[in-house]
């Protein structure tokens, strides 16, 4: 039995030497001593029996038992109590369970002494040394037994030590965020610097708070660009990615400078790499979220814009921002509530904006597809658009039209040979909402913004027709001679939509230069005679102007023997030819002396007729003076109204008016003022008065279309228009548009519609 | 009351006093111009011949050159004289 002492004995070493293999509720002291007799006896005993192998496993073994059933629940414990948010909590667990390690550590170097005495070759868990195999359980018993909720604990601790760090926050007050001592007496910086040391010693900062810390990070950013981007459409791109590296990197480098497992250059790059590309995604996401803004604001807003630019190759979110600046577009911009002309500014803001993201002009045609769709349906579109390329005053289209270089169509060419080499085929992207349309295509790079605009209809004829309504009311409107600016911009229009389309405005313009001439020249002739009313008139070519809007009105004498006179002049001065006066239409600038007062007003012919009849009479009855102007009651009591409200008139009973000399007391008595009439009725015939009397015109094709081929169809009977009646200059007429008219004629019983064919009632 | 007119500016269109409202030739109505012109009334006249028929100038000028053996007017077949009223 002596062999079974000996073993006893060689045990009792063993659990001198492996305090652990007794009993593992005793601690390992590191400090008792061991004999070096005793360790060499047992290592000589080992040897001998061949058992090393054994010890080292068994060893192994107990540390493991130990730290699975007892370091590990322990440090996991911590967490446990969620109550303790921020530094502590996770403070007090490294702690803890860097002393257990430190003990294991103690162990593992006594096992390599073993390993030297013994020559133990085989390694525990295939590592490459024992401290290596140690780290390996620590790891799977910690990870294995992973709380659900480690992170937040993770969380508040590196967000307190990053609000330590952050420079910003602790400046404010002198006293430490996390414990709410005095600086000085702080020792937060120490205790996350120590902790930090310890999970890196272990070597776990990675697997257990790397994810942490790039989350952390990933947030911490985000609020940076937030807060830095918000409302401020200035370049920050290089900004950030400087304060990325000064601050979160070396924040993050602090941290990884322990880490043991990998070296720091090889962490912090991987890191870089994951948070520069980060930092480019949230800010254009950022930028994206912001881009209706951005757009309106252009060109305040272009440093913005070439951060996204620069920022779109190195992410992958063009679709994103496609659909994001559309879904923005259709609910800031593409309701009843906004008005033509605003959509009209934010739709050139969108063209220059997005040509400098995308020069290609692809993404812009995605984008403004929506505006498109809508502007068309729009009525005033034309008119807003005519109106601001002409406007005076700070204007974007104005300033387009000023300063566009006429579209030609041979200049893309040159430009595309001699940048081949730096040319770039349009971006791919599914583009569902495109129509194939060939020419498009290829202008699309060079495409101007006026261009676009007109292109929303399709049509320069509709475009160039709403011009020269305008360019008539404005001409009439104003009654001045100073066509100086009209022609700059007729000129400039023609640069665009060629000679042929605005020859009309040409003339209209040229018989206001004419009227100019003219009358002159009247004035001069001594046949002339000038005493009653100093008459000064537009002569318009008719055919050449749109169609006036018809209103009967029969003008005091006085006026008329002035008009015959200067009729008679122009017919001598012009042979054969004689004037029609449209007798509605002028301004009339007259001054009325009353008792008490005298006014100066610039009123219309009506008016002026009016109150020239009140002179020769005061008091005229409703009926009689509408016999007199030949103009119906109603519209002369709108028009009786004017002057009722100026206090020269009164109605002294019901449809009689009489001359007010007096004012009463309550208006104020102003020596000299000086009133416009500004009634914003437009001189020239309304669209839709215009369209009917075309389509009556039509009627007449329509019927001896009919009466010949006896029924047609609606498709027929508008291919025939188009080649026969379409001809005019305004004459445009859909085929919807068409079918209106003949269902009103069928309601009229002028025609009969059945099995799709429409025939004359026999 | 005393109502003095400062200024009147009228508005009238100037008319062609012919005794119709096309031009038999091109079909154009006289106070527009002849196809070949673009500015009506003085770049554009008319012109009366003795037959008492009315054409744009250009118009007639054109078809009289086209017309080698007799210059008739081409509404009445009438010899073309112009009449200089």
């Amino acid at each position: 039995m002596e062999e079974t002492a000996d073993y006893k004995k060689i045990w009792t070493l063993c659990e001198k030497i492996f305090p652990i293999l007794n009993d593992f509720n005793t601690p390992c002291n590191d400090e008792e001593p061991f004999l070096k007799n005793d360790f060499e006896e047992m290592c000589y005993f080992m040897k001998l029996n061949g058992l090393q192998d054994l010890l080292q496993h068994l060893v192994f073994n107990k540390i493991e038992k130990r730290l699975r059933d007892e370091v590990v629940p322990e440090f996991w414990s911590n967490f446990k109590k969620s109550d303790k948010k921020g530094f502590k909590p996770f403070y007090n667990a490294i702690k803890s369970l860097y002393d257990n390690y430190r003990k294991f550590e103690t162990i593992i170097i006594r096992l390599e002494l073993l390993r030297q005495a013994t020559d133990i070759k085989v390694n525990p868990y295939n590592e490459r040394n024992l401290h290596e195999a140690l780290k390996l359980i620590l790891h799977s018993c910690l990870l294995g037994q992973l709380q659900a909720d480690y992170q937040t604990v993770t969380t508040s601790f590196y967000e307190a030590a990053l609000k330590i760090e952050d420079i910003d926050e602790t400046n404010v007050n002198a006293v430490c965020v996390e414990c709410s001592e005095e600086k000085d007496n702080c020792n937060c910086v120490h205790f996350f610097q120590e902790t930090n040391r310890k999970i890196g010693e272990m070597g776990f900062l990675e697997p257990l708070v790397g994810q942490t810390l790039t989350n952390l990070s990933y947030n911490y950013i985000l609020n940076h660009i937030q807060k830095t981007c918000k409302d401020n459409y200035d370049s920050f791109i290089s900004g950030l990615e400087k304060w990325l590296h000064t601050v979160v990197i070396t924040c993050l480098k602090k941290i990884y400078y322990f880490d043991s497992t990998l070296s720091l250059n090889e962490s912090m790059e991987m890191f870089e790499k994951k948070l520069v590309n980060y930092l480019y995604n949230s800010y254009t996401k950022v930028r994206i979220d912001q881009l209706f803004n951005i757009v309106i604001e252009y060109p305040e807003s272009l440093p913005a814009l070439e951060d996204i630019r620069l920022c779109l190759p190195r992410t992958d979110l063009k679709p994103l921002l496609t659909k994001k600046l559309q879904r923005a577009m259709e609910t800031r911009l593409l309701h009843p509530g906004v008005s033509t002309t605003d959509i009209l500014t934010a739709y050139v803001a969108t063209i220059r904006s997005l040509k400098v993201l995308d020069p290609s002009g692809l993404l812009l045609e995605t984008v403004t597809y929506p505006i498109h769709q809508y502007l068309r349906s729009r009525e005033d579109t034309v008119r807003c658009v005519v109106s601001s390329l002409t406007e005076e005053g700070p204007n974007d289209l104005a300033e387009e039209l000023n300063r566009a270089e006429p579209v030609d169509e041979n200049t893309p060419i040159d430009d595309e040979d001699e940048n081949w080499e730096s040319w770039t085929p349009d971006p791919v992207e599914p583009n569902p909402t495109k129509k194939p349309s060939k020419d498009v295509g290829i202008n699309r790079r060079n495409v101007d913004i006026i261009s676009m605009l007109v292109n929303i209809y399709g049509s320069k004829e509709l475009f160039v027709n709403e011009y020269r309504t305008l360019l008539a009311d404005r001409l009439l409107s104003q009654y001045t001679c100073d066509t100086e600016k009209e022609i700059r911009y007729l000129e400039l229009l023609k640069l665009r939509f060629g000679d042929s389309h605005l020859h009309f405005c040409e003339v209209m313009l040229k018989d206001i230069a004419d009227s100019k001439r003219i009358n002159q020249r009247i004035k001069e002739d001594s046949e002339y005679d000038e005493n009653n009313i100093q008459l000064s008139t537009m002569i318009v070519s008719q055919q050449f102007w749109p169609p006036f809007k018809e209103e009967k009105l029969e003008l005091h004498d006085t006026v008329l023997k002035q008009m015959e006179d200067f009729t008679k002049a122009f017919e001598t001065l012009k042979g054969s030819r004689t004037l029609c006066w449209k007798n509605h239409l002028g301004i009339v600038n007259m001054e009325i002396a009353l008792n008490d007062r005298t006014l100066n007003l610039s009123v219309s012919p009506v008016h002026a007729t009016i109150i020239m009849h009140f002179q020769d009479k005061s008091v005229w009855e409703l009926e009689e003076l509408s016999k007199v102007m030949q103009c119906p009651p109603t519209i002369l009591r709108r028009k009786i109204g004017f002057w009722l409200s100026h206090g020269i008139l009164t109605e002294i009973k019901t449809d009689v008016f009489s001359v007010q000399e007096e004012t009463e007391s309550q208006t104020v008595t102003q020596e000299d003022f000086y009133v416009e009439e500004f009634e914003s009725e437009s001189a020239m015939a309304s669209a839709q008065d215009q369209k009917e009397e075309e389509l009556q015109n039509i009627w007449s094709y329509i019927n001896g279309m009919l009466m010949n081929l006896d029924s047609l169809s609606l498709e027929r009977i508008h291919h025939m228009l188009k080649m026969f009646a379409f001809q005019g200059p305004t004459t445009e007429c859909t085929q919807s548009e068409l079918k209106m008219f003949l269902s009103r004629k069928v309601r009229e019983r002028l025609l009969i519609y059945s099995n799709g064919l429409y025939q004359l009632p026999k | 009351m005393k109502v003095t007119i400062k200024q009147w500016t009228g508005v009238a269109s100037w008319k062609w006093v012919a005794n119709d409202d096309n031009c038999g030739i091109c079909r154009m109505p006289f106070d527009g111009c002849c196809p070949d012109c673009k500015l009506p009334g003085d770049d554009c006249p008319l012109v009366w011949g003795q037959c008492s028929h009315c054409f744009h100038m250009h118009c007639i000028v054109k078809w009289l050159q086209s017309q080698p053996v007799n210059q008739q007017c081409p509404m009445c077949r009438q010899e073309w004289k112009f009449n200089n009223k």
